[in-house]
């Protein structure tokens, strides 16, 4: 893939990169390249590093905006070419460089973070080296944020390829020098991971190499531009399911092994008072709404890819009075390790079966909200726990099902 | 067979555990105490622990974070008598977490499937 890169201070060699991708994020990009810097100079002061702003030709002034940012770490801003966007595409320019400037060790921040701090940067990067090859992120977040990661991330992640990583599209990890020559060289690669599915796709792609996976705890909550629940996910969905789909695909004999999930280490304790993140407004009836709308439609395709018992279900699921409505967890996981299955058989129709499955996740975070509406976030967690439990036990449904 | 090391500071427990264990077809070690537990792990390669929490001098769940971080695959079931160290982050980095009681069903159901995760099976 082209690119362009201006590399002003002429770094030809680094022990850790901070890369933040971005596309058009003028105004927010500056907190997080001064907070990497602050980060860099603190913890990491005998090392040589580099930020690095991995671009998609922004318009706004991105680039301007990151070099302008004071610094007295030296920076280096990589571009795709005019038109080609995704966090992919960007990440791609950013493992090419960490092995190009022989680094040890890249934490990757989103630049629209606002509550990165210095001890961000060292917590994903000091576990690696301590022989971690990649870092996830562990961050309080509200029960309604992530509901991609809370429904689908985390329970597949987990029970497919039988690692607990909680933040599995957490988008600010660290992986060392070694993991950048893996994602750079991996043969799992497609315009889905190009675009959203990057962030699961590099957790995946750690998850089956092997190596020892540590979960950073970061104390702060992720701030960022949080997205209500109800609105639309079709891209980001679409491409984060496929990711998981096409890894199950490439995988197979990795993830037939798997019979339970196992642990990950964890990293960073100590950090004082934990800050709770601000609220995020759900709009349940939008949720319902959503589910509703997509039934006619959904109802043709889910006949085709759906065992009988789990059609019923859904049928009997869709009849359900909105004030008690009930997705049970059980159903939720025989529906994606079903739509797995149809769409590993199935070249022509990937598209419609990941276009049918969106109403049901909306029904699916419809009952997530309903039944968590006066939970704590911890009660909440614990109950996303017990979703990811029923995941684990409905495996055998998909390893008797899946072809090959 | 598999080995599974018992860390409990009470006699009784580790007692209780060896006997009910031993009939299980294990082989079980057991220690006292925190005391160079990864050292201890080192020389005795059981192929599971079984970690208390709370013990005099020492805790469990700072115990795990070593003992993870050294033997990463290594599963280890944290055994309390208390529910609430569930919630403290560190316990994350265990496989399972059984509240004790004298009824060891729940735990050896654990251990077995604990077991199962790494492809060991009982023979």
């Amino acid at each position: 893939m082209e690119f362009y890169e201006e590399n002003p201070d002429k770094v030809s060699q680094a022990d850790i990169v901070v890369g933040i991708p971005s596309y058009n994020e003028a105004r927010f990009i500056p907190y997080p390249t001064q907070q990497a810097s602050l980060g860099l100079v603190q913890f990491f002061r005998n090392y040589k590093s580099v930020i690095i702003n991995v671009d998609n030709h922004s318009t706004d002034g991105t680039r301007e905006a990151f070099f302008g940012t004071e610094t007295e770490v030296p920076k280096i801003y990589i571009s795709t070419p005019e038109g080609i966007v995704g966090k992919g595409a960007n990440l791609r320019n950013l493992f090419r460089k960490v092995v190009e400037l022989g680094a040890k060790a890249c934490v990757v921040v989103d630049a629209d973070l606002r509550s990165i701090t210095p001890r961000w940067i060292k917590n994903l990067a000091e576990p690696v080296f301590q022989d971690f090859g990649f870092v996830a992120p562990l961050y309080v977040r509200h029960k309604y944020d992530g509901t991609i990661t809370n429904s689908i991330g985390y329970p597949l992640t987990r029970s497919v390829f039988g690692r607990r990583v909680r933040q599995p599209i957490g988008g600010d990890v660290g992986f060392s020098g070694e993991m950048a020559k893996v994602f750079l060289e991996h043969p799992l690669w497609n315009p889905m991971v190009e675009s959203y599915g990057v962030d699961i796709w590099m957790t995946i792609v750690a998850i089956c190499q092997g190596v020892p996976i540590c979960q950073s705890f970061l104390g702060r909550p992720k701030i960022h531009k949080t997205r209500d629940p109800a609105s639309e996910v079709a891209p980001a969905f679409k491409e984060i399911l496929g990711t998981v789909f096409t890894a199950m695909m490439h995988f197979t004999d990795y993830w037939r092994k798997i019979r339970w999930s196992r642990p990950t280490a964890i990293f960073g304790f100590g950090l004082g008072e934990v800050e709770l993140p601000p609220p995020v407004e759900v709009k349940p009836q939008a949720l319902y709404e959503r589910f509703r709308q997509g039934l006619a439609q959904g109802m043709e395709t889910w006949k085709e890819i759906f065992p009988q018992e789990v059609f019923s279900k859904v049928s009997e699921v869709a009849e359900m009075d909105p004030r008690r409505f009930d997705f049970p967890s059980d159903l939720w996981a025989k529906i994606l390790f079903s739509g797995a299955v149809s769409y590993a058989r199935s070249e022509s129709e990937r598209d419609r079966i990941l276009d049918s499955l969106i109403p049901l996740y909306y029904g699916r975070v419809y009952s997530y909200v309903l039944r968590t509406q006066e939970m704590s976030m911890q009660q909440a967690e614990e109950y996303i726990e017990e979703q990811c439990t029923v995941f684990e036990e409905a495996r055998p449904f998909l390893d008797e099902r899946w072809p090959g | 067979m598999a080995k599974i090391l018992i860390v409990d500071d009470e006699e009784h427990i580790r007692m209780l555990y060896q006997v009910e264990l031993e009939d299980e077809g294990y082989e079980v070690v057991t220690a006292a105490d925190g005391k160079d537990l990864v050292g201890r792990i080192e020389r005795e390669k059981p192929d599971l622990v079984v970690l208390d929490i709370k013990m005099a001098g020492y805790n469990g769940l700072d115990l795990l974070q070593e003992v993870r971080n050294r033997f990463y695959d290594l599963p280890v079931i944290l055994c309390s008598a208390y529910d609430s160290f569930r919630r403290d982050i560190k316990s994350i980095a265990a496989d399972f977490y059984v509240v004790k009681s004298s009824d060891l069903t729940q735990l050896k159901r654990t251990i077995a499937r604990a077991l199962e995760s790494v492809g060991h099976t009982k023979t």
